[in-house]
């Protein structure tokens, strides 16, 4: 049996190889997110380690229920800094403060010295010291005027130690600072971050923060730790705690492994989506080696072997290209990973340097996957061959098709669920926005082998529908080509799957990424009245508040008002409240105020509707608030809205209340509009004196703002695209592989054609075309479940959020263009290799 | 013989063609310097014991193999002068060729497997032709069934219509109704007679058969890569009393 197994695989060993690289692909990718993922962690680990390993113990404020300003930890006095380092136990402290996109350097010409994605940190630095995270590269530490700079910036920037560098600072008013060092943090893997260190007077003056820390570093020189820790416990204020150096590596390796396995995660499902395309390819291919088969294995049976022989057989088959296909996968992963940090580093965020790792976790997962992956798709061919007759080795050609009806209830006993979840996704009672998209995603998987089931019973017209035009232009090589696409529906229908579900994934994502934009669209239109808008456009961070009045007392601006986030209690919930400047915010944005007045007073709340019905509050009602400082009041409900898509949160308050009680005043955006009669050239120009003094800042109108959006969306449809390609690949590799085994299975016929005065150009078209309708095929039809999906994925994503469909139009042609592309190239080898069969080998070939 | 050299056109013709399979021990001599001509507007049957060297020749002087030596012509030109376009253009114009058994392309029906060697062409085809040869070989009924909607004999037809529809040089045929019963077979080599009696065709077939072979106006013998013998009108008997005395 086995000898009969071995045999088999080393006739078919060209096409079995094809279908290998189907699974090869799937289960690489799914090692190289394994292995991607670990070695990213091994790395942040190391890092964490090594840029607290001197850290004995670290004081910081607990983190605070309510905290406005995001990012940034909770500051304290810095007054206890001296009594740590008082401390008998103690052999040295440093506090430091640290903030967020802050403080710049600029080029000569004054533009901003930044990396594109990763953030630039402001910190104090003590210098080189037992608990510093940073190296020294070359320098010595800053005091007063002087920074600085890590070695990547520096490199950027083309400072030297020595230079007088520009600083553009959070003042509003740029400085110049003599680089005094340059810096690595740890042994310089920050994921492309900037350092910008100045010393703890320089950085408090800096931030506007007063003489405050946000955390002191202590090394015990060899104090027990516990002994520290108790030593310093009795010296802090309320609010403020003492923990253990270890403890503070182990929370950043948590948060770097927390990002780290969030993104391991979405790697990892683009790899299952691969698999799953593969599946169909193995399946596929299986299938028609079975087929190709009938006849051996009618003759096996007719000698004696059982059913069950035969589909062991075809099993044992399947099971050995799985082994092979995992080991081969478990490797290439390496490959993999690698090329994924590329195509990462392409978007910006370069990785540290460290060796790629395979646990052994990963080869467990990875060689499991891969033989499922295999069986699974093996398990039908190898039902099928072992019901092959006796008898059939005798008949010719005597292949069974399943009957229409059997396709039909079998297609809708797949597809009919994966509707109803896809509709139970889009339109049913399911909490929350994973759940629905879960729904959607397995609705999503059983819609794709529904439809591929039920494909072959419209396969054959339909390719014959694509094929006419083919058949109208190439004529003769046109009508084969057509003929031999639809002559056997199961096969077309088979192969086109893999290109649908390629297609159609990405299909969905460019509906959701057009229909974000034109709910983008109508938001600009409807929601934001504003002329120009600033912000930080990189990170989306806060910054002074005091740019809301400079640009108010400019001449050419005639209502400016400034959006904060601030964190209240409301009614006793933790809640998130826009701060906006009401009084002027009117001609800014339009909140869609159903009743009341926008304009609130300073003891006055406005509420969104729904939860306004939700919590049976109406104009008048009156609300308990707390702020972060701990102030405590009560809030009249003043205006009822129904628009958030601006203001973001359902609470909004005054802004010239929740200033005054949050610990950093700070606007995240602020919307302008223009004095009647100025010129917006002119008007802008104005703005941009102020703006330019911040260098994040980012000064944009309505078209601009929205290039903006577009470009963002257009960014990560990109990275999405370029993972999904990857199953483009494999139906690639599946349309190879049927197009080489139609090829071969029609041997005879070529060589009759052949000898018919059919040229090896012609043959060579018709193979092409055939594969091009065959892909056009599964074009058209990755494309319409891609609309269906895209479509079910915005109902079912929040209002807040999409709210329109968008429909790429542009981008579905060139989808069926890539499609048909596909097919050319993909036709290329079996195209080829048809055309070298000698005449009269190919017309006595059995 | 009675013509004169001058005479005669040759649709087909092989000077001193060698065809040479394998080499070293495993050297195959198929044919050895065979020196053949095939009058035009004459029906010619092959005969010869099996590994004679019949296909080998047919399938060199069809322009679907290349002689090792020597040359073989379809009307005046020299088939290896010509590259594997020109050949297949040869093939496709010139040639037309009847094999013993799948001679059709599945998907395509009747008529279009019989226009399908033009429609690889230029297209230009004279379908009143076309349509008298497809009446004539009895399947103007048939005529846009698939080939797996006929009979063995019906198929053969099929591909004699085919071979005669461009209106070609030469035919060849090997062993064309070898697969089918006497009376089928009969009747397409009825057919055949006529089309070279009536309609000026040049064919050549191999056969096996003596009865098959009297329906020709000439049979050469093949032995072994060589032509031992060559008899005009050929009835069965004769054929038989050839073999017969050439099995000696
Ligand atoms: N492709 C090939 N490779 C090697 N030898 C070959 C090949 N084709 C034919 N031969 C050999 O050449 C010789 C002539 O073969 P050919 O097929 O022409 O014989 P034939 O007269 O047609 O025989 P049959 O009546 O059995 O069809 C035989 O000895 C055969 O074995
Ligand atoms: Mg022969």
């Amino acid at each position: 049996m086995l000898k009969l197994v071995v045999r088999g695989i080393r006739a078919n060993l060209g096409r079995l190889v094809l279908t290998l690289i189907s699974v090869v692909l799937g289960v690489a990718f799914v090692s190289g997110s394994f292995v991607l993922a670990d070695s990213l962690r091994s790395i942040f680990d190391q890092i964490s380690e090594d840029a607290f390993a001197g850290v004995d113990a670290q004081v910081r404020a607990v983190e605070p229920e309510l905290n406005s300003s995001g990012e940034n930890l909770v500051r304290f006095d810095e007054s206890i800094i001296d009594e740590i380092s008082a401390l008998p136990e103690v052999d040295y402290a440093e506090g430091g403060i640290f903030a967020f996109e802050q403080t710049y350097s600029l080029l000569d010409d004054g533009e901003v010295n930044r990396p594109l994605g990763p953030p630039v940190f402001t910190s104090s630095w003590g210098g080189p010291s037992p608990v510093s995270s940073f190296t020294v590269v070359e320098g010595v530490a800053p005091i007063g005027q002087q920074v600085a700079l890590d070695s990547a910036q520096a490199n950027a920037g083309g400072f030297a130690v020595g230079d007088q560098v520009t600083m553009s600072l959070p003042t509003g008013e740029p400085e110049q600072f003599e680089l005094s060092a340059i810096i690595d943090f740890g042994d310089g893997g920050t994921g492309g971050a900037y350092f910008n260190l100045f010393d703890l007077d320089t950085t408090q003056r800096i931030l506007d923060s007063g003489d405050v820390v946000d955390s002191v570093v202590v090394n015990g020189g060899g104090t027990d730790t516990d002994v520290l820790l108790a030593a310093i416990e009795p010296l802090l204020p309320a609010d403020v705690e003492v923990v253990s150096g270890e403890t503070v590596i182990g929370e950043s390796q948590e948060d770097f492994g927390s990002v780290i396995g969030i993104f391991g995660n979405i790697l990892l499902s683009f790899a299952f989506v691969v698999l799953f395309v593969s599946i169909f390819i193995i399946y596929n291919t299986f299938a028609i080696l079975v087929g190709q088969r009938t006849k051996q294995l009618g003759l096996l049976r007719s000698i004696g072997a059982s059913g069950g022989q035969i589909r062991f057989m075809v099993l044992i088959e399947a099971l050995i290209i799985g082994i092979f296909a995992s080991i081969v996968g478990l490797f290439g992963g390496i490959g993999v990973a690698w090329l994924l940090k590329l195509l990462f580093s392409a978007g910006g965020n370069s990785f540290p340097d460290g060796p790629l790792e395979i646990r052994l976790r990963t080869v467990i997962v990875v060689v499991a996957v891969g033989l499922f992956v295999t069986l699974i798709s093996a398990i039908i061919p190898a039902f099928r061959a072992s019901r092959v007759s006796p008898l059939e080795a005798v008949r010719d050609g005597g292949r069974k098709e399943r009957s229409v009806s059997f396709r039909l209830v079998a297609g809708a006993v797949v597809l009919i669920p994966g509707l109803v979840l896809l509709a139970l996704g889009m339109f049913g009672d399911v909490d929350g926005t994973a759940a629905r998209l879960a729904a959607i995603g397995i609705g999503a998987a059983l819609t794709f082998i529904g439809v591929s089931m039920m494909s072959a019973l419209f396969a054959g017209r339909a390719a014959g529908m694509i094929g006419g035009p083919v058949e109208a232009t190439r004529g003769i090589n046109g009508r084969l080509a057509r003929d031999n696409a639809s002559r056997n529906p199961q096969r077309t229908a088979a192969t086109a799957t893999a290109l649908m579900i390629g297609l159609a994934l990405i299909t969905g994502v460019a509906v959701l990424a057009s229909s974000l934009l034109a709910t983008f669209d109508d938001l600009l239109e409807d929601a934001l009245t504003a002329d120009l808008f600033v912000y930080e456009a990189n990170q989306g961070l806060d910054f002074s508040s005091g740019v809301v009045e400079q640009l108010d007392a400019l001449p050419s601006t005639d209502s400016v008002a400034g959006f904060a986030r601030v964190e209240m209690l409301v009614d006793g919930d933790v809640e998130a409240v826009t701060g906006f400047d009401t009084a002027t915010g009117t001609s800014v944005i339009n909140a869609g105020i159903l009743d009341g007045t926008a304009e609130l007073s300073q003891n006055g709340i406005a509420v969104f509707d729904e939860t306004a019905d939700e919590r049976g509050w109406g104009l008048g009602t009156t609300v308990p608030v707390e702020f972060e400082d701990g102030f405590v009041t009560d809030l009249t409900v003043e205006a009822i809205y129904d628009d958030r898509s601006i203001v973001e949160n359902s609470f909004i308050v005054d802004r010239r209340l929740s200033r005054q009680h949050v610990q950093i005043d700070a606007v995240g955006f602020v919307g302008i509009t223009i004095a009647d009669g100025v010129d917006a050239e002119v008007a802008r120009a104005e703005v941009e004196t102020i703006t330019d003094n911040f260098a994040q800042l980012t000064v944009q109108d309505n078209t601009e703002f929205q290039e903006g959006v577009e470009g963002q969306i257009g960014q990560i449809q990109i990275v999405i695209n370029g993972l999904l390609v990857l199953c483009l690949v494999v139906a690639f590799f599946g349309i190879i592989n049927t197009m080489a085994l139609s090829v071969l299975e029609r041997t005879r016929e070529i060589g009759l054609l052949r000898a018919v005065g059919m040229t090896r150009n012609q043959l060579k078209s018709t193979i092409r075309w055939e594969a091009v309708i065959v892909s056009i095929f599964g074009a058209l039809l990755g494309i319409l479940m891609g609309l269906l999906l895209g479509w079910a994925a915005v109902v079912a994503i929040p209002d807040s959020f999409i709210s329109k469909v968008g429909i790429p139009w542009l981008s579905l042609v060139i989808y069926l263009i890539v499609g048909g592309i596909i097919g050319v190239i993909a036709a290329y080898f079996p195209a080829q290799r048809a055309s070298k069969l000698n005449v009269l080998d190919a017309i006595s070939h059995s | 013989m009675t013509v004169t050299e001058e005479a005669v056109r040759w649709a087909a013709r092989a000077d001193r063609a060698s065809k040479i399979y394998g080499s070293g021990d495993t050297e195959v001599h198929a044919l050895r310097e065979v020196s053949v001509g095939f009058e035009a507007g004459r029906f010619t049957a092959i005969m010869g014991p099996s590994g004679s060297g019949k296909s080998t020749l047919m399938h060199c002087m069809a322009g679907l193999d290349r002689l090792t030596s020597g040359s073989a012509f379809i009307g005046g030109t020299d088939l290896g002068t010509l590259n594997d376009k020109q050949l297949t253009k040869m093939r496709r114009e010139q040639v037309g060729f009847i094999f013993q058994s799948f001679n059709l392309v599945p998907t395509l029906n009747v008529r279009e497997n019989v226009t399908l060697p033009s429609d690889l062409g230029d297209g230009k085809i004279d379908m009143g032709w076309v349509d008298e040869v497809i009446q004539t070989v009895g399947l103007g009924d048939r005529i846009s069934h698939r080939p797996n909607e006929l009979s063995g004999g019906q198929q053969q037809r099929v591909a004699v219509a085919r071979a005669l529809a461009t209106r070609p040089e030469i035919v060849f045929g090997d062993e064309p109704t070898g697969n089918l019963d006497s009376k089928t077979s009969a009747e397409i080599l009825e057919f055949m007679r006529r089309a070279v009696k009536d309609l000026g065709q040049t064919i050549v077939m191999v056969t096996h058969d003596p009865v098959t072979a009297s329906y020709s106006d000439r049979v050469l013998f093949l032995a072994d890569g060589q032509i031992v013998k060559q008899m005009d009108d050929p009835t069965p008997d004769s054929v038989l009393d050839t073999i017969k005395s050439l099995g000696d």
